[in-house]
């Protein structure tokens, strides 16, 4: 029996939080999505260790903390370093995969162009992280 | 007593006779000595001859050598110099006296110590380099080499070396070590910037997609043919955009990168590709004779291959596909060529087709930048790339790479 | 043979048992030099053999006893002709056991066709020597003689013995024991 998963979705791009809210209504699936629009908004948003989330999808392009920044203060956090953090970006950048796994993330997933392409992975993702078995504090 | 009287006549005529004989011996001893003392007079006349012959030819290497030349005791003191060390060194050992250690450039005091230490052990040193301060306060580099001079006993007397000023060549060095750090620093920054452009471009493309997606479905019904059409078209668009923004990215970081020099198997490299590409059925992929390794990096042969053959698939027209990979050993390069059945190409085209964002045929798979891509690598590894084609015939690409 | 041997010692005999002596074992001798010596010449060995022989049968001393009585005498001979190469030495056992390392090769520096006995160390240490004699002409009391006078000369007293390692003396052991 697949879980339902709270899901950080920390992205800047007001079309890309479209996308993500479209595809999960479209999946009928019955995650949920907490948005933050850059690095300091989800840092706020993971203060309240009651709420934290399942899973954090992140974009790796943002003004402020970028992505990996925002990834090393949370694999720096005793609190949060547990949160499966998958890294979603455009960017097929060598250099930011191998630091990304360096720090400690659990998925780099490139936005594929089409839309139709784009829910296939979200929805394999999704399906793959809410078949795992996750810690709750 | 006339018995006494002849032992002693006789013991007179010993003597006599042994006084005699002894003046003899004495005369010819004398004689002997004398000849003697005449050869070794000739001898020390010659040796003199040839001291003074060895001794003008040193001096005339002393003085003529383009070099530094000094002579030191083992405390470092300065016994002997030529013109070129005085002026190097700017002191006259008329008028002063000098020791080599207090010449020494303070940081690299320890260092030389040690090479000291090195000369005495081994008698020899080569092309150690340091820094030394001259009177009127100028650093200068200088590579020595020295030796250890012995006297009669075999004991280490005094050291001798050759300097060479090297402070114009250090400098050069230094400057080309900062400009090649300084290269090195803003190719990184580019390849960075590349990126970011590249996503910054894409993102876009992306938002745009699914906006045009999303009013399509939603408004599925109100569209009609036409319009539906034109939806086809922008997706289209999109993805030419897309391409063509991958590839510039590809272009663009096909520069030297000497980090990841390392031996590739190009054989296994090709044959590795034809299981990735995307290759139809009805085209077959001969690899003619075996190919070579090479040094090099992996990923940017993989690039050369992998541009030429996707080219070759896309321009094939006939019912049976060949494509044709080839090498030939040409001593200090090798020659490769792929070789197509497909449409061919003008020969008035022939240069222009490895310019960047020239296609000949407008499709949306082509951006007219994977033979420039080509044509980067291949003079990348000091080879050229040249082309062989007639319409409707096929095309050869044939290029070269440096061993 | 060195002149200055045979001189030596007839200088000794004159000495000891006067001139009359001395023109007896000449005339009782065949000798090609006729008796005519000088110190700078060179004479066969033989003409020495002959002059010992005759004066051993003469005054009835043995001939080792005259060739160690004479080796007493030579060394003094030594003493005022090479003072430099004794004065070199500070000890008797050192010099001895030198002979053939340094004294020998001086002497072969003067005269170079000098016909010379080995020694050979053995056994050395501070008070104790041994070391083999080897010569054709088996004169180990000669060597005998110049040792004990080398041990009076720095005022030291040893005991010397020797072995025949061959029956004609030309082949003996030398075993020094220094007494302190």
């Amino acid at each position: 029996m697949e879980k339902s998963l709270k899901v950080l979705l920390v992205e800047d791009n007001l079309i890309e939080i479209m996308k993500m809210k479209r595809t999960i209504s479209l999946l009928k699936s019955k995650h949920t999505i907490h948005e933050a629009k850059n690095g300091e908004e989800a840092l706020q948003f993971l203060e309240d260790k009651s709420n934290l989330p399942d899973i954090i999808l992140l974009d790796l392009n943002m003004p402020k903390i970028s992505g990996i920044e925002f990834l090393k203060i949370l694999k720096a956090d005793d609190d949060l370093k547990h949160i499966p953090t998958i890294i979603l970006t455009t960017s097929s950048n060598q250099k930011d995969l191998l630091e990304c796994y360096r720090t400690g993330m659990s998925g780099y997933v490139l936005k594929p162009l089409k839309y139709e392409d784009y829910v296939k992975k979200i929805e394999t993702v999704l399906t793959y992280w809410s078949i795992n078995e996750l810690i709750k504090i | 007593m006339r018995e006494e009287i002849e032992v002693l006549q006789r013991a007179l005529e010993r003597e006599r006779f042994a006084r005699k004989s002894a003046e003899k011996i004495l005369e010819e001893k004398s004689r002997n000595l004398f000849t003697i003392s005449r050869e070794l007079k000739l001898t020390n006349l010659h040796l003199q001859q040839l001291l003074d012959e060895k001794s003008s030819v040193l001096e005339g290497i002393f003085e003529n050598i383009n070099d530094a030349y000094l002579v030191i005791d083992l405390q470092g003191n300065i016994l002997k110099m030529n013109d070129i060390a005085e002026n190097l060194f700017g002191y006259n050992l008329n008028e002063e006296q000098l020791n080599f250690t207090d010449l020494i450039y303070e940081s690299d005091k320890e260092y030389t110590k040690n090479s000291f230490i090195t000369l005495k052990e081994k008698g020899s040193l080569s092309n150690y380099t340091i820094r030394i301060v001259t009177k009127s306060n100028k650093i200068k580099w200088i590579q020595i080499n020295a030796s250890l001079l012995f006297d009669r006993n075999k004991k280490p007397k005094e050291a001798q070396g050759i300097v060479r000023d090297i402070t114009a060549i250090k400098e050069l060095e230094l400057q080309k070590e900062k400009i090649l750090h300084q290269l090195e620093k803003s190719n990184e920054e580019l390849k960075e910037y590349a990126h970011i452009v590249s996503h910054d471009l894409k993102s876009p493309l992306r938002s745009i997609n699914a906006l045009i997606s999303w009013i399509k479905h939603d408004n599925l019904d109100k569209f009609d043919e036409n319009s539906l059409k034109n939806f086809e078209l922008i997706e289209d668009t999109l993805s030419t955009m897309d391409n063509l923004i991958s590839d510039i990215l590809e272009y663009s970081s096909a520069d030297a990168d000497s980090s990841n020099q390392t031996k590739v198997d190009l054989n296994h490299l090709v044959l590795e590709l034809k299981k990735v590409l995307y290759i139809p059925n009805h085209i077959a992929i001969n690899i003619k004779n075996k190919l070579p390794n090479l040094v090099g990096d992996k990923i940017k042969f993989q690039q050369l291959f992998q541009n030429l053959i996707s080219n070759s698939v896309k321009f094939i027209d006939k019912e049976k596909g060949i494509i044709d990979i080839d090498v030939q050993d040409k001593n200090t390069y090798y020659q490769f060529s792929v070789a197509d059945n497909g449409i061919g190409i003008e020969e008035k085209y022939h240069k222009k087709i490895f310019k960047i964002f020239q296609t000949l045929n407008k499709n949306k798979e082509s951006t007219g930048i994977g033979l420039s891509i080509v044509k980067k690598i291949v003079n990348l590894y000091q080879g050229d790339i040249w082309l062989e084609s007639y319409p409707q015939k096929g095309t050869k690409f044939i290029f070269t790479l440096k061993k | 043979m060195k002149g200055i041997v045979f001189t030596e010692f007839l200088d000794l005999v004159e000495d000891k048992f006067g001139l009359e002596m001395v023109d007896k074992i000449i005339s009782q001798s065949k000798l090609e030099s006729k008796g005519y010596y000088t110190a700078v010449g060179t004479y066969s060995f033989s003409e020495m053999l002959q002059l010992l022989q005759n004066l051993s049968l003469n005054t009835k001393i043995s001939i080792d006893n005259l060739l160690l009585v004479f080796a007493e005498h030579f060394f003094s001979v030594l003493v005022r002709d090479y003072p430099s190469v004794i004065a070199s030495y500070k000890d008797p056992i050192e010099m001895i056991s030198s002979v053939e390392s340094h004294i020998h090769v001086e002497v072969k520096k003067i005269y170079p066709n000098a016909e010379l006995p080995t020694f050979t160390v053995v056994e050395k240490c501070n008070d104790y020597l041994s070391m083999i004699y080897k010569s054709g002409r088996a004169m180990h009391y000669f060597g005998l003689g110049l040792m004990k006078k080398t041990f009076e000369h720095f005022n030291t007293t040893a005991k010397i013995d020797f072995q025949k390692i061959k029956d004609d003396g030309t082949e003996v052991k030398f075993i020094i024991q220094k007494i302190t």
